[in-house]
């Protein structure tokens, strides 16, 4: 996200803050993902146990004040696991959505600005990528380059590029049309310019809000390969891979895939409310109300 | 004219592909342009001025649209010559192009002092601070009130003619030689208008620049222009001094323009308008363009086109008309 949000355009953090304080459920939204996000980087510090330590005396305890969420069938501290499973489900989910706007976001504002030959191959070469269901591409990537957080970056950014140039694009191909541009080309300015200080901040609302609704996606994907077995490898704490771990055990120890599932479902909820909330801010038509 | 021109175009030829042929929209436009003076291209909507100033700045759309011929002269290099590269390096340094819309010609995200000073840091040297200063100073100039303290606000919270001030500030920012005002006051209150024509001519007697200025009222030509090139279908029909044009149009188009005019000192029903239309861009007729409309017309009208030429005793002044100019030798009917 950091490369697009750093598009110079005075006074934009103090906008988007008014944009999401004014938006009730967008605040909420930004309030969980907030709190997810502080967890996780948070980890080493408010884990009372090593998200690896095993104690067998202590397996598949019900929550009690040493464990506060219980322990799984290695007697390790499930909260310590959940909150160090966040960082891998956020540095993964982040790190994809980042490199999804820059490389699907600068290929979608080219080919609007460009048009032409060079427009219908890019989109064309979008559609394919588009093809692919997201959890077939991460599969494939997996199955092949192997389970590293590295690959499971690579799998989810390959499924997102097309969508973010898709929702550059199209802005793009109406305001490259405004009198400003035209204007700024009388000014002498090149292509890169125009495009890059004059266009670029024009479009950065819609990227936004795809963006927030990809990164839940994305944590999605991550917890879904995971949970198939193909996310990074065990004994690593993930938020998938612990759903798949107790799920052995969902009779008798049920806290075991219940509590990370509740830590998908308060990302994404909190993303989903924030995206909503940015799409409702942004819409020309609520704009001015 | 001592001293050498600002600016010279000779036999500028513009075309425009449509339905895969080519037509010409501007036609062996000839003129030149000495410091400190404004000319103005007056015709009605399509008859060529604004493709005149897209072609001399190289703005012509490329998808669709080529110069074919002419020169454009401007500190003894010819820009039709060019390259894109180097074309980027005059555009907004040394030529400079206001528009017809101040409401949608300035970035709508961008702070107006930001847009004013990213015009001056791309052409200059200066560090982003001078630049700043500058900018700021530039603003003062075109006099928007309390430009300082406006400096860094959104277009949205300026009015139309603070918004043309500003453009105004852009397009000089770098000190250009010659200035292309595409219609920068149509879009503006008369007495907004006003203000912003009484701007332009002051800076252009400041700086010693020259200026294109298009427009389809001939009542702001009176005001602005030393020199009026009328245009119709493409064509230059009639140049002259402003006060030789308004004393006596040579052209039938022009007094026809002329009568057009509402004026307060004579009835509403006095008023002329001009029968028929254009003739459109794929069906010019073999002789003058203008013969369809024209009350005066000959036989000779419809088959040669006139040249543009001094009728004996005329002087400078121009026309296209085989009726009032003829051949240049003092006209035979």
């Amino acid at each position: 996200m950091t490369a697009v949000m750093t598009a110079p355009r005075p006074g934009f953090w103090i906008r988007l803050r008014t944009t999401i304080l004014r938006h009730k459920i967008a605040s909420l939204g930004a309030a969980l993902v907030a709190l997810v996000a502080l967890a996780a980087m948070l980890a080493p510090w408010l884990s009372p146990h090593d998200p690896l330590e095993q104690n067998v005396v202590l397996r598949l305890m019900g929550p009690s004040a040493d464990n506060p969420l219980g322990t799984d069938s290695f007697g390790r501290d499930i909260l310590s696991r959940i909150l160090w499973g966040g960082r891998v489900s956020l540095l993964v989910s982040t790190s994809a959505v980042g490199l999804a706007i820059v490389i699907g976001g600068a290929l979608g504002l080219l080919a609007g600005y460009i048009g032409g030959a060079f427009d219908r191959v890019t989109m064309a070469a979008m559609d394919v990528l588009l093809s692919f269901p997201t959890l077939v591409m991460g599969l494939l990537v997996v199955a092949m380059l192997g389970p590293t957080v590295a690959n499971l970056i690579l799998a989810i950014t390959l499924t997102a590029i097309a969508p973010f140039a898709r929702i550059a694009r199209a802005p793009t191909l109406a305001v490259k049309e405004r009198d400003f541009v035209e204007a700024g080309r009388a000014l002498g300015f090149s292509n890169l310019r125009i495009m890059g200080i004059h266009i670029l901040p024009n479009i950065v609302d819609e990227i936004l809000v795809m963006a927030s609704l990809w990164l839940a996606t994305a944590i999605r994907t991550e917890a879904s390969l995971s949970f198939i077995g193909l996310g990074v490898r065990p004994p690593t704490a993930t938020w998938g891979g612990m759903i798949r771990e107790g799920f052995e055990n969902i009779l008798d120890s049920p806290w075991l895939a219940i509590f990370p599932s509740l830590a998908i479902l308060v990302i994404m909820l909190g993303l989903n409310m924030l995206g909503d909330g940015l799409r409702d801010a942004t819409d020309p038509r609520l704009r001015h109300e | 004219m001592s001293k050498a021109p600002a600016l010279v175009v000779e036999g500028l030829t513009t075309e425009f592909r449509i339905g895969g042929a080519w037509y010409p929209a501007v036609r062996n436009v000839s003129f030149s342009l000495a410091r400190n003076e404004t000319l103005a291209l007056v015709g009605e909507s399509g008859c060529g001025k604004s493709i005149t100033a897209l072609s001399i700045i190289g703005l012509v759309p490329k998808a669709n649209g080529r110069v074919t011929s002419g020169r454009v002269l401007l500190d003894g290099r010819d820009l039709l010559r060019l390259d894109e590269a180097a074309m980027e390096k005059i555009r907004g340094n040394r030529i400079a192009m206001i528009f017809q819309e101040p409401m949608t010609s300035l970035n709508p995200v961008l702070p107006v002092g930001f847009q004013v000073a990213e015009a001056l840091r791309y052409h200059t040297d200066l560090s982003p601070k001078a630049a700043r200063e500058r900018a700021l100073q530039l603003l003062q100039h075109v006099k928007i009130p309390s430009a300082a303290r406006r400096f860094d606000d959104f277009p949205h919270q300026f009015s139309g003619g603070m918004r043309q001030r500003v453009m105004i500030a852009m397009a000089l920012a770098c000190g250009p030689a010659v200035m292309l005002a595409d219609e920068p006051t149509t879009a503006l209150d008369v007495t907004i208008q006003a203000q912003v024509l009484a701007l332009l001519a002051e800076l252009k007697s400041e700086t010693g620049m020259a200026m294109i200025f298009i427009t389809h009222n001939l009542g702001v030509v009176a005001s602005i222009a030393d020199r009026v090139a009328v245009m119709y279908a493409g064509d230059i029909v009639e140049l002259a001094t402003v006060e030789e044009l308004f004393a006596a149009p040579l052209h039938p188009y022009t007094e026809a323009l002329l009568y057009s005019i509402p004026r307060v000192d004579r009835d509403a029903v006095d008023l002329k308008p001009i029968p028929g239309q254009v003739p459109p861009i794929t069906a010019m007729p073999a002789g003058c363009r203008y013969a369809a409309r024209c009350p005066y017309k000959m036989a000779r009208c419809e088959r040669e086109v006139p040249p543009l030429v001094a009728p004996a005793g005329a002087g400078g002044h121009l026309g296209r008309c085989w009726v009032r100019a003829g051949d240049g030798a003092g006209g035979h009917a």
